[in-house]
């Protein structure tokens, strides 16, 4: 059957990805680490990438630090890292080029999201026609998603979304998502931390019953996806090209099912993460609700169940109010400052509270052990950035970003890198993208991968 | 109903579809004739001087900007062939995009001269025979699915907490092209198909039932039920229970013990009796104000079986301890425990309609056949093929044929894979050659049921629907379908979903105002119980039952903006400082000019979804009413916009908001757009962010008067009310109105081919007084919605 299927996979076209080779790779690196493999370390360990973004940019001169390489001094905003200071890098005068308007006009929200992990124009359009690029975080899980039970994790903690337009004249999936695994399909984010638990571990009370209701399911899901694509292939034939290509959303989702399928059965039992079920509500309270994101993101790495992660905190343009730490107004509002000092000391305290939440991830992933003795999160490389400078003028230059981890040993944290101003950010994907073991040559505007790593 | 396609029709009908593009082919790649002399003197005399005077500064040989220029050209048979060239001018004109706001602008007519010429001359747009452009397969957005899934199975399943957000586009968030598919989402379909069959279908054979003895049940000899007995009281009270099924029972009584939230040693002893014999009994004492479970075993008898509960003090509380009350929810009885009498829940046979199924396997094929038949038609909105039937059924007899499944199990696996199917999940419209763009057909009745239904209901066909559509007779009857849909409480749907995004009313209960400054509250406790979400839900309802009432009234769409009345309860007419309204119902009332109201320009839903969280914005107010109104959004503003930073500097601190916007439009950059929405929003000061009226903002008097660009003047919002509604502004909002609901009916943005469609609507309206439900027949009745033709350039092709 499964031949049969395939055959008719790649006589639908080019969208669908099939598993190119069994694997010669670690089936699962907590089982079997094997170093020199792809996104491994050198000790053997899973080597994790993550994104995370914060919207609206940060207040320059409470974020840049004072003095480069080593002995450089952290400045305010960044205060909360210090304990921190040996395990992540800061990197000034990164650009995304394509966040700027060039001949689009305004929008420089939706391109601020949207280019952050792409790199690439956004055809404007509020509809019809959406057209952006494949994101960092996917171009490494086409190629180690194979390694884990998930090819790669999406979060958000935008729960809600405004109706009507989105960014002038962008449509709103520029906006709402930073992950796309095609120029066409962004990787909706889950922000529902219930939900990203039940996805990675299984629901039930306990492990037991998790696995049971997982093996059942599986059992039966085989018959249903026979069916299913068969249908699809039916309907297929009676459609038109637009059509058509909307079809193979459907088929790529149903085939990843699939994949999940087989994989699971190479991946024997679900791991069980010694932690409750996240209640059913997003929680009220937003720093809870964002630590509560971590902590699953945390998870998801400890048990190996992927080793790509994006964490969109919220959308650049966000208008959220932080009236816990003394900020009625709207993060988006504010950011047009106008050189208002009391506006700008309003943004440098919400600058600091996501600062804050980063740093109780960081904790978290350095005080949890790997299978290699090492900590987490010197398994790592993760990105903490924006996709704004300083909203008030959108600019897209000087970015906000800071690496943080060791990448099993073989990163230089602990300094801050200063480049010439219009270095490409996918420069630095680039880079890492090579770290963990995959050849490529471009990422989106990428020039050519920097050295300072 | 589609045939059956064997493998012995396809490369026919293939082969066909190739030798017609090879004809078509044929036909359009050699070059027209070049036009007639009348065409080219019209196009070298009017257009091209309009296009030199303001579009060659950027797009001519020398500057070719976006790579775009008017200037040279081969031939005009050439230069009038290049679609692309000419539908980009025709979107930005219409947008407004182009000429960039810096840079001078031609005037509305010379506009429409061109756009209209292009419409003519490029895209030789007929009139009488109208594109009905191409609709993208759509996929089910959450509120379709949840209100299908409700429709389908009753089962009432919550889409906004299982799916991620739908995208929006043109405003909207059921179009074809935008809503995606991700494979997050459809692992989710399958489990939400999962999951709703398991609601749904009952699979686990019968059972034994229980009967409850509700604690009302019983009386003591006051005639007083068992709530809320002191313990102290020793009391009996007594219900006798007819019983059929003589056997061995599971008894479980549920009780509460109420009286104190805190440790007493009051205690008492509850006992349940059978004829005097005891069957379970228990000391009570305190705990918690929990329920408490006692459980135990009896014979019972067929007829009336006795049944006493008596509760005996058995410790008195200390001193200063709070005594001990007894609730008596209810005492279930199941059996008899033997076995010997089963039943089906209700449930099980609204899905099993014929009952239990047979023991032979030829009539279980037969059975599982007629149910996933039935089930399948309807989930997939027409007639499903046979193929896809006997593939069903066999998936159920496969699992029916398991050890420990049933043929419940059996016909549930099939639901799913049903629920899971894409056309289940899309509402495809299929039709013969479907990659020809010249090829036209009317929408089958089936689809047009569903095109119905999902614009009026959001969600799928009803029976009755389905039954034209069966008999082709929908088409023929539209008209009283229409009526009959819109009193329908499920059309409900429109005003939550239509209103609901056009006029942001969705918005309402979430966006981010700070109720202290709001309120002038300092309590945030306080604040919120002032600005509640029950205020702000009246504020919502108020502007969706307007036009729920002109919907159901077939009142003028321009009362919207005009209307003397609007809908209120106690909170929000107090908020509003409108006497005589009591409770929370929301209901119809009069309006005194005194009382500062009328239509949508002055609903606090307006004000509230554009404002920021601390203070209102009448450049977002005046986009509003430009975008959503006018139908004349303003264009982007141009990159590296100068600041009102600047503005302020020079305006000084205590400048309001009126003198920092002429400041700011007092540049020429700005001011060609902040002209047409700036009016627009001032006018609406006298609205605070929550849209309570004020004569003031800062201690400064308000200035509300105002200008539109077209020229008319107004002192306040309710002469601007009466202008919007009135005239050359009131076709516009008819225009605006139309284009709206036409996208949300449709699934799609408007294009070229829709504008003389739109233009017929909107000129019907004007001379049949602009009833709502006139406007949404000419929708339905439009070729758009009940046509449809092949993918693919039809331009192209018709050359």
């Amino acid at each position: 059957m499964s031949v049969n299927r395939r055959h008719f996979l790649r006589g639908l076209g080019a969208t669908i990805a099939l598993p190119t080779f069994e694997s010669l790779l670690p089936q699962n690196a907590l089982a079997a680490g094997k170093a020199g493999a792809i996104a491994t370390t050198a000790s053997g360990a899973p080597l994790r990438t993550a994104f995370v973004y914060f919207p609206n940019g940060a207040i320059a001169d409470q974020w840049d630090p004072k003095g480069t390489g080593t002995n450089y001094q952290l400045n305010n905003t960044l205060k909360a890292l210090e304990p921190h200071k040996k395990d992540f890098q800061i990197y000034s005068g990164f650009e995304q080029h394509w966040g700027w308007g060039h001949e689009d006009g305004a929008g420089d929200h939706a391109r601020a999201n949207s280019t952050f992990l792409t790199g690439v124009r956004a055809t404007k359009t509020s509809g019809a026609d959406i057209k952006l690029g494949i994101s960092a975080d996917q171009l490494a899980a086409n190629q180690i998603g194979d390694l884990t039970r998930f090819r790669s994790l999406e979060l958000s903690c935008d729960g809600v979304r405004k109706a009507g337009r989105c960014d002038s004249g962008y449509s709103c999936a520029y906006q709402y998502n930073i992950s796309w695994s095609s120029a066409t399909t962004p990787m909706t984010p889950e922000a529902n931390p219930r939900l990203v638990f039940e996805r990675l571990f299984g629901e039930g009370k306990d492990a037991a019953e998790r696995q049971r209701n997982y093996d059942a399911r599986q059992h039966q899901e085989r018959s249903i996806l026979d069916f299913i694509l068969d249908d699809a292939a039916q309907l297929n034939k009676q459609l038109g090209r637009n059509d058509q290509d909307k079809l193979d959303e459907y088929l790529t989702g149903v085939r990843e099912i699939e994949q999940r399928i087989e994989k699971a059965e190479k991946f024997g039992p679900l791991p069980d993460p010694h932690a409750p079920t996240p209640r059913d509500d997003i929680p009220e309270d937003y720093q809870e609700h964002i630590r509560l994101m971590y902590d699953l993101m945390a998870m998801a790495f400890e048990t190996d169940s992927t080793r790509i992660a994006t964490f969109m905190l919220a959308h650049d343009g966000s208008n959220r109010t932080f009236k816990q730490i003394g900020v009625p107004e709207g993060h988006h509002s504010l950011s047009h400052h106008r050189e208002d000092r009391k506006k700008i000391d309003k943004i440098i305290k919400i600058d600091r509270f996501y600062v804050d939440q980063f740093a109780y991830f960081l904790d978290k992933l350095r005080n949890t052990k790997d299978v290699d003795g090492k900590s987490i999160l010197h398994n790592s490389m993760i990105v903490y950035g924006s996709g704004h400078k300083d909203a008030n003028r959108h600019q897209h230059n000087e970015l906000p970003i800071i690496l943080a981890g060791n990448g099993g040993g073989t990163l230089t944290p602990g300094r801050h890198v200063k480049f010439n101003n219009d270095t490409p950010l996918c420069n630095l994907y680039l880079a890492m993208l090579q770290k963990s073991c995959f050849q490529a040559d471009r990422i989106g505007d990428s020039t050519a991968p920097i050295a300072a790593l | 109903m589609r045939p059956p396609q064997t493998p012995a029709t396809r490369p026919h009908s293939f082969f066909a579809a190739i030798i017609l593009l090879a004809a078509l082919a044929l036909v359009s790649s050699p070059a027209a004739a070049e036009p007639n002399p009348q065409q080219a003197a019209l196009f070298q005399k009017t257009i091209e001087p309009i296009l030199v005077d303001y579009c060659f500064d950027c797009h001519d040989d020398a500057s070719e900007k976006g790579s775009l220029s008017f200037e040279s050209y081969e031939s005009l048979t050439e230069h009038f062939d290049n679609h692309d060239l000419w539908l980009a001018v025709w979107k930005n004109l219409r947008a407004g995009t182009m000429p960039p706001p810096e840079k001078s602008q031609p005037s509305k007519e010379q506009r429409k001269e061109i756009t209209g010429w292009i419409q003519r001359q490029i895209f030789k747009v007929d009139p009488d025979n109208p594109d009905p452009g191409r609709v993208t397969i759509r996929r089910l957005n959450r509120t379709e699915y949840e209100n299908t899934i409700r429709d389908l199975t009753g089962v009432d399943f919550d889409a906004t907490d299982a799916f991620p957000a739908d995208d929006t586009g043109y405003g909207f968030d059921n179009i074809g092209d935008v809503l995606s598919l991700s494979p997050l989402l459809m692992e989710k379909y399958l489990n939400a198909a999962r999951e709703i069959v398991a609601e749904s279908v009952h699979t686990e054979g019968p059972y034994i039932p229980t009967i409850k003895m509700w604690g009302s049940n019983f009386r003591n000899e006051d005639k007083r039920q068992p709530r809320d007995v002191p313990f102290e009281k020793s009391d009996r009270f007594t219900n006798t229970e007819q019983i059929e099924h003589a056997g061995e029972y599971e008894v479980r009584a549920e009780v509460q013990i109420k009286g104190s939230s805190e440790a007493t040693s009051h205690s008492a002893n509850f006992t349940l009796l059978k004829d005097d014999k005891p069957v379970l009994s228990r000391e009570l004492g305190w705990d918690f104000n929990k329920s408490v479970v006692i459980r135990g075993k009896v014979r019972l008898e067929k007829g009336g079986n006795n049944f006493t509960i008596t509760l005996k003090e058995s410790e008195p509380p200390e001193e200063n301890e709070k005594h001990l009350d007894l609730y008596v929810y209810t005492i279930d009885l199941r059996g008899p425990l033997d076995g010997s009498h089963r039943v089906y829940p209700d449930q099980y046979h609204a899905v099993f309609t014929d009952g239990p199924p047979e023991d032979n396997t030829a009539s279980r094929k037969e059975y599982a056949r007629k149910l996933i038949r039935n089930f399948a038609d309807r989930a997939y909105r027409r007639p499903i093929d046979d193929e896809s039937l006997e593939k069903l059924v066999a998936i159920a007899q496969s699992v029916d044929a398991q050890p420990n499944r049933t043929f419940e199990d059996g016909v549930a696996q099939a639901y799913v894979a049903i629920l899971a199917s894409p056309r289940f999940l899309f509402r495809a419209e299929t039709q013969p050659q479907p990659n020809n763009p010249g090829k036209i057909i009317p929408v089958d009745e089936f689809a047009l049921a569903s095109r119905l239904s999902y614009f009026l209901w959001s969600s799928m066909p009803d029976d009755e629907l389905f039954r034209l559509a069966r008999e082709n007779k929908l088409r023929a009857n539209l008209r009283s379908q229409i009526d009959r849909m819109l009193v329908d409480p499920k059309a409900e749907s429109i005003i939550d979903n239509f209103v609901g995004q056009w006029l942001l009313t969705r918005n309402v209960q979430t966006i981010d105002i700070d109720p202290r400054r709001l309120t002038g509250e300092r309590n945030l406790g306080k604040a919120f119980r002032i600005f509640s979400q029950d205020l702000r839900s009246a504020m919502r309802r108020e502007t969706e039952m307007l036009i729920a009432h002109l919907l159901k009234e077939n009142r003028p769409a321009h009362e919207l903006l005009n209307a003397d009345y609007t809908f209120l309860n106690e909170k929000l007419a107090n908020w509003y400082k409108i006497p005589g309204v009591k409770g929370s119902e929301m209901r119809l009332v009069k309006i005194d000019p005194k009382h500062k109201r009328k239509g949508l320009l002055t609903h606090a839903s307006l004000h509230i979804v554009t404002s920021n969280p601390t203070e209102t914005s009448p450049v977002k107010r005046g986009l509003y009413v430009l975008d959503n109104i006018l139908g004349t959004p303003a264009p982007p503003p141009p990159p590296d916009i100068p600041e009102l930073e600047e503005a302020k500097e020079e305006a000084g601190h205590s400048a309001s908001k009126r003198e920092l916007l002429a400041l700011h439009a007092s540049k020429a950059l700005c001011a060609s757009c902040h002209e047409r929405f700036d009016p627009l929003g001032l006018a609406l000061e006298n609205f605070d962010v929550g849209g309570r009226w004020r004569d003031k903002d800062h201690g400064a008097p308000i200035d509300p008067a105002g200008q539109l660009m077209t020229g008319e003047k107004f002192n306040d919002v309710f002469e601007l009310a009466d202008i919007l509604s009135s005239g050359d502004r009131r076709t516009d909002f008819y225009r605006c109105f139309t284009e709206k609901l036409y996208t949300y009916a449709l699934g799609r943005g408007t294009e070229y081919y829709d504008i003389p469609v739109i233009d017929k609507i909107v000129a019907n309206s004007e001379k049949s007084g602009g009833y709502i439900r006139e406007i949404i027949y000419q929708i339905v009745e439009s070729p758009a919605f009940q046509k449809r033709r092949g993918d693919g350039d039809r331009l192209a092709a018709k050359n």
